[in-house]
């Protein structure tokens, strides 16, 4: 198999290009699961727990039943049953509007037995429910005598809050019965994933399972699934006999459609005067919400001489956690870069030097130096916390680390009509990320044709098969597939070609609509006279996975400056240099949006986001976009993203630009203004309760 | 939300017949449609004012009037607001977001009720919808109230009400066939006075206009608001400081707090403190200081003070045309 | 030097354990669903009948929306945002928070950018509407739109029309907008995959590019 274009002479791949499905988004035409309206269509309403743990005692839905409009009432849980959290499914209803199966929502009696609960971490970690996943392996003596001969020492607690996706386009579907036959349109990662999902929870066949996403407002790990959303959905449709549309509202979607995990990490370290991390221990907590399931990498990409470092995953009464846009890692990298910038500053030394002296990568190593001289760390505050003046400015740095890269699966097709119109098939989906568009650009790269004559077709089950979209796997999956069949039409043409031209295949090249003898470009055949020449007989090739055009393993480097203002703890992020290692970048215009995007989750995480949970009355006090914040327009700093090349082959972008910005923002603050904000996120109360 | 017969009257008396016990007076409706959305209203009649003519006037030669139907963009915008009135164009500008500054009206951000989640939580049985307890005492109070709050601690939400209570502007309300005037100052009151209404309306009450005295418009005046996100949020604290002043001597002054209590805050402390002084960076401070001795923070709101104390400055400043920094 | 990145990354948590993770996790929950969650379908509900144009309390409404005056029969209680979408299935405006807090829903009253889900329908009547399908109405896209899609300005694209009709209005009201205009222009709004810095750059452009006439 060739390998990727070369830069230097590729048109699209490795090029940065305009998303193909960049106007249907910009015009408002693109359709969404949300904006589905089929004729006869009912509207599905779900009924949640008010309670963040309670036994079920009384369940009538009978009242709801009678009520105008409504044409199914569907229970999910029943008497005797438990329900674990704020925002758990009970019942839901489909009726003729939306505020009709409301109202009828509100007619189903439910009558509960509280019980106890437990809805924050830390609290729960002090009482019960803990599971030690990781116990301590080194004899305390060891550890102690390490702390006692550091030439600095730092003891803290840091923590990082439960962020909820948040997901502009809320979970959910519209089923439709034809006899035993479902189809789903769903706002989902994994098309394919879907269409099981459904077969199995609905009892049906595979084939009689069809789903279908042309476009989907977001995901970030947490909609691999049909969801009880989901199936729930698909009853309904079936017992009122009608088409049936149930997205989550605002509140269901952030209660109880997955979160990323909190983390706390109590720790004690110490470094020789030389600048080695010579010890770290660390005792860890977080949830996984409706299960104990919980762990990260400490101190994730730094080597520790004497590392003691124990786990313990708490169940709480909230909802579960589903990935979140690099699991584990931005919360792993925010933990671990607070508390090695912290040591850094004790032992008076410049941060990146300190960081360099504890990790091994050339490659990272390359990066920390790259982004110093861009974001000019040189001009950093040499000396935190001693200006009177009411606005400072400080610098930041943190780094991280992911797999990425791919693996089999993916079915793609490329079709060559003789119109000259192509199709590139596969049943994957684009999250916003770009996978529609270099379905298309790949193709009309290696058969030399304008990227307006390849009509990417993904989003629908009925398509070939593909995995779903997590761990930033999805490009090198799917791109060496796309790759590989648009070589094998290529293939096709040119044998094609080689007929008309009277020669052979392997001397010919295409470019410009064109395809032509490489070493006598005048000797050449339009793509469309080409095409003419198929007949009846389409050009048809597929592809699969090809293992040598993608490698995971990625490194980002990533510096913040922000301002403080001292008299009211505002942070405003003014700049921040992301330094990333994505392999091959299929589309450096995408990637690039990859990596700032990345950059701004990172502030969220760092300065706004974290659910908030009452423990007296153990319900979410935020499930919303109101008091859950995301930054906005005036929060963002200038950006620039570097696409750092190393290889040439696929790896992976889009979470590891996540990773580093929260640890980088955080250590920024400290910098500018002397104080140590151990929390996030730091919001304006940290601040000045710091300055007490 | 529940379903409601919807009304447009033709004149005030109507639209205050058909509130009665079981309506809801509609303005901009942005505040009403999420208490409608959140179940904490069930009225049986949404009576639109919007139909009423004469509430969008803006202006006059004498006291300046600003009808309870302008919108908070139009008077953000308004020139003679912006040169007369400075503190009441900040604060008309800081609230929300420009799609609700294009809805959202004078009147309706007077009378809009609190953002406290304990009460926004249709769940949540707390003092304020009937139960016998307010649940941020023990519970998360980030964001309450750190003055005049008990039994309740909500803060008033409105951003216009402060600098408009610096402005010593009064409030026009019809009630039973006729207009009555009143303070606005007085126009609010606090939990353990009433703790289910923040203000003095009764049924059939309508806000109809805010006037501002002609003898303020000589006044130098600013509305400084601490936000957690700049860019759409609530006072976490803020200030609007209205002064009199003969070049730096502050001859008279007027500080109100917004976000720290359940009713706007006339801080009579800090007005003291800038009162026969020359105003100076350290004088503002000392006044903000000074609003917020008095303060009883909860368990977790202590930060408010610092900040309050910091809004008072840098309105102050600001209103003199000092940089604060 | 990537090489030991790829042997860094195998330690920890690695992406492909995380994957199975998930994986595992997303088939468990859905064989949880089906088994905890069984519907009776034997016997099919017969509601009352109930079809859209006989819904109890629902009034004549008249609406403007892009210049065409629509009859539709709502409750009063339906917002605009609802009425556009599911009756007159005009879906560019979107139902993101429904509260107010996200600008997804942003069409223009009277011109202006509102929340079309905090305005009732039937308080819609007499103005005039406008949403994003009233911009490039032949599928035509303004340069302003163009300049969206030349910067990348859009990701899921569920905040997008939100935000093209935020920069919109103020390109028609400002014709040289610096950049805190266009921030504050956009401060309604809420993007989570993260183009505001993309959205600034082809706001800026399409202002540039038009010079003055939009």
């Amino acid at each position: 198999m060739a390998g990727w274009n070369d830069r230097k002479t590729s048109k699209y791949v490795g090029q940065k290009v305009t998303r193909v499905d960049g106007p249907a988004k910009a015009t408002g035409r693109a359709k969404y699961t949300f904006d589905i309206v089929l004729p006869g269509m009912l509207y599905g309403v779900m009924l949640r727990s008010p309670h963040a743990s309670a036994k079920i005692t009384k369940l009538d839905t009978s009242a709801a039943e009678k009520m105008p409009g409504v044409k199914a009432v569907v229970t999910i849980a029943g008497v005797n049953s438990t329900l674990r959290y704020h925002g758990q499914e009970i019942a839901a209803v489909a009726a003729v509007t939306e505020e009709l199966a409301k109202d009828a929502v509100r007619a189903i009696v439910v009558e509960y037995e509280k019980q106890p609960h437990s809805v924050r971490t830390e609290m729960a970690a002090k009482i019960a429910d803990r599971k030690d996943a990781q116990p301590s392996m080194i004899p305390e003596g060891e550890v102690a005598d390490a702390l006692k001969s550091a030439a600095a020492t730092i003891e803290a607690t840091y923590s990082v809050p439960i962020r909820l996706h948040t997901s502009l386009e809320s979970h959910g579907s519209v089923c439709k019965w034809d006899g035993d036959a479902l189809t789903t349109w769903c706002s989902t990662q994994a098309v394919h994933g879907v269409k099981e999902g459904m077969a199995a929870n609905q009892g049906i066949a595979q084939d009689k399972s069809h789903v279908i996403c042309e476009y989907m407002g977001g995901g970030f790990g947490s909609k691999f699934g049909p969801g009880v959303e989901g199936s729930v959905c698909a009853t309904l449709a079936k017992k009122a006999g009608a088409p049936v549309k149930l997205m989550c509202d605002r509140a269901g979607e952030q209660l109880a459609t997955g979160n990323g995990p909190d983390g706390f990490a109590e720790v004690k370290a110490g470094a020789s005067a030389d600048g080695k991390l010579t010890v770290v221990k660390a005792n860890l907590f977080g949830t996984g919400g409706n299960s104990s399931r919980w762990g990260l990498e400490y101190p994730y990409i730094y080597h520790a001489e004497k590392r003691d470092v124990s786990m313990t995953g708490v169940r709480v009464n909230c909802g579960s956690q589903a990935a979140l846009r690099a699991p584990m890692h931005p919360q792993a990298c925010a933990l671990t870069e607070m508390m090695i910038d912290e040591l850094a500053y004790k032992l008076n030394m410049d941060p990146v030097e300190f960081r360099l002296k504890n990790q091994s990568s050339q490659l990272r190593e390359a990066q920390f130096r790259m982004g110093a001289q861009m974001i000019g760390w040189d001009k950093r505050n040499m000396s935190p916390g001693k200006s009177k003046a009411r606005f400072v400015r400080g610098m930041g740095v943190a780094t991280g680390k992911w797999g990425g890269g791919g693996g089999p699966g993916s079915q793609v097709q490329v079709v060559v009509n003789s119109d000259g119109t192509v199709l590139s098939k596969v049943g994957t989906q684009d999250l916003g990320t770009g996978t529609r568009t270099y379905v298309a650009s790949i193709v009309a790269e290696d058969l030399g044709i304008d990227i307006d004559r390849v009509k990417a077709m993904i989003g629908d089950s009925a398509l070939g098969y593909s995995g779903g979209s997590g761990g930033s796997t999805t490009t090198a999956s799917l791109a060496p597939a796309v790759k590989t069949a648009a070589q094998a039409a290529r293939a096709q043409l040119f044998a094609k070609a080689a007929e008309m031209l009277s020669t052979t295949p392997d001397s010919l090249d295409a470019r410009d609509n064109k395809v032509f003898v490489a070493a006598d470009p005048s000797k050449s055949v339009k793509f469309t006279e080409l095409c003419a020449r198929l007949g009846a007989q389409p050009i048809v090739a597929n592809g699969q996975f090809d293992g040598s055009l993608q490698q995971g393993g990625v490194a980002g480097v990533q510096f913040a400056e922000v301002e403080v203002d001292m008299w009211t703890g505002h942070v405003q992020p003014i700049k921040v240099v992301a330094v990333q290692d994505c392999g091959y970048a299929i589309n450096r215009l995408a990637a690039e949006s990859q990596l700032i995007g990345g950059v701004i989750q990172g502030i969220a995480m760092a300065l706004f986001e974290g659910r908030k949970m009452d423990e007296h009355t153990g319900r979410c006090l935020n499930p919303d976009m109101e008091n859950y914040k995301l930054p906005g327009p005036m929060e963002m700093p200038e950006i620039i993203p570097v696409i750092y090349d190393t290889h040439d082959k696929v790896a992976g972008i889009g979470e590891p630009a996540v990773i580093p910005t929260a640890g980088a923002v955080a250590n920024a603050v400290y910098n500018a203004s002397g104080l140590r904000i151990r929390h996030l996120p730091i919001v304006p109360k940290r601040m000045m309760e710091a300055m007490a | 939300m529940n379903s409601f017969t919807y009304v447009s009257p033709k004149d005030l008396a109507d639209a205050s017949k058909a509130i009665g016990p079981s309506g809801k007076l509609l303005a901009g409706g942005i505040d009403l449609l999420t208490e409608l959305k959140e179940g904490l209203i069930q009225p049986q009649r949404i009576v639109n004012l919007k139909s009423v003519s004469g509430l969008k006037d803006i202006g006059g030669s004498g006291d300046f009037k600003i009808g309870a139907l302008v919108t908070l963009a139009d008077l953000a915008a308004n020139k003679e607001v912006r040169s007369k009135y400075p503190a009441i164009a900040e604060a008309a500008e800081s609230v929300g977001s420009p799609q609700i500054r294009n809805v959202g009206t004078v009147g309706g951000n007077l009378c809009q009720r609190p953002r406290c989640w304990y009460y926004r939580d249709a769940e949540v049985h707390c003092l304020k919808k009937g139960g016998d307890r307010c649940y941020a005492v023990e519970g998360e109070n980030e964001y309450h109230a750190i003055l005049g709050g008990g039994p309740c601690h909500i803060v008033h939400p409105s951003d216009l009400a402060p600098a408009l209570i610096a402005l010593d502007a009064q409030v026009e309300i019809f009630s039973n066939g006729k207009t009555r005037k009143m303070p606005l100052g007085e126009f609010f009151q606090l939990p353990r006075d009433n703790v289910y209404s923040e203000n003095v309306l009764k049924d059939g009450e309508i806000v109809t206009a805010v006037t501002l005295p002609k003898a303020m418009a000589g006044w130098k005046s600013s509305y400084y608001k601490i936000k957690e996100r700049e860019s759409f949020d609530w006072a976490l604290a803020s200030a609007a400081v209205a002064m009199e002043m003969k070049g730096t001597l502050v001859t008279k002054a007027r500080v109100v707090l917004g976000g720290v209590a359940p009713i706007p805050w006339r801080s009579q402390e800090a007005e003291k403190m800038l009162e026969g002084k020359n105003l100076s960076t350290e004088q503002a401070l000392q006044a903000g200081v000074a609003a917020v001795a008095n303060a009883t923070p909860m368990s977790g709101n202590a930060y408010k003070e610092k900040l309050a104390a910091s809004a008072v400055g840098i309105a102050a400043l600001t209103a003199a045309g000092m940089e604060a920094k | 030097m990537a090489d030991e990145i790829r042997e860094e990354t195998k330690k920890g948590l690695s992406r492909r354990q995380f994957l199975r993770g998930v994986g595992a996790a997303a088939a468990t929950a859905t064989v949880v669903g089906a088994v905890a969650f069984r519907p009776k379908t034997d016997e099919p509900k017969q509601g009352p009948k109930t079809d859209l144009d006989a819904i109890p309390g629902a009034v004549p409404v008249s609406l403007k929306v892009n210049g065409k005056t629509h009859q539709l029969n709502l409750e009063p209680r339906v917002t605009l945002l609802d009425a556009l979408r599911e009756r007159l299935q005009l879906t560019g405006a979107k139902k993101i928070c429904d509260m107010g807090n996200c600008g997804g829903c942003t069409v223009y009253m009277d011109g202006k950018p509102i929340y079309a889900c905090l305005k009732l329908a039937v308080d819609s009547q007499g103005h005039d509407i406008e949403t994003i399908e009233s911009l490039a109405p032949e599928g035509k896209m303004t340069p302003l739109q163009q300049a969206f899609v030349d910067h990348d300005a859009l990701q899921c694209g569920f905040c997008t029309p939100g935000f093209v009709m935020s920069v919109n209005h103020l390109l028609k009201t400002n014709p040289n907008p610096t950049l805190d205009d266009v921030k504050q222009a956009c401060c309604g709004n809420i993007c989570r995959c993260g183009t505001y810095t993309r959205i600034f750059e082809a706001a800026l452009a399409a202002a540039k590019a038009r010079k003055g006439a939009f």
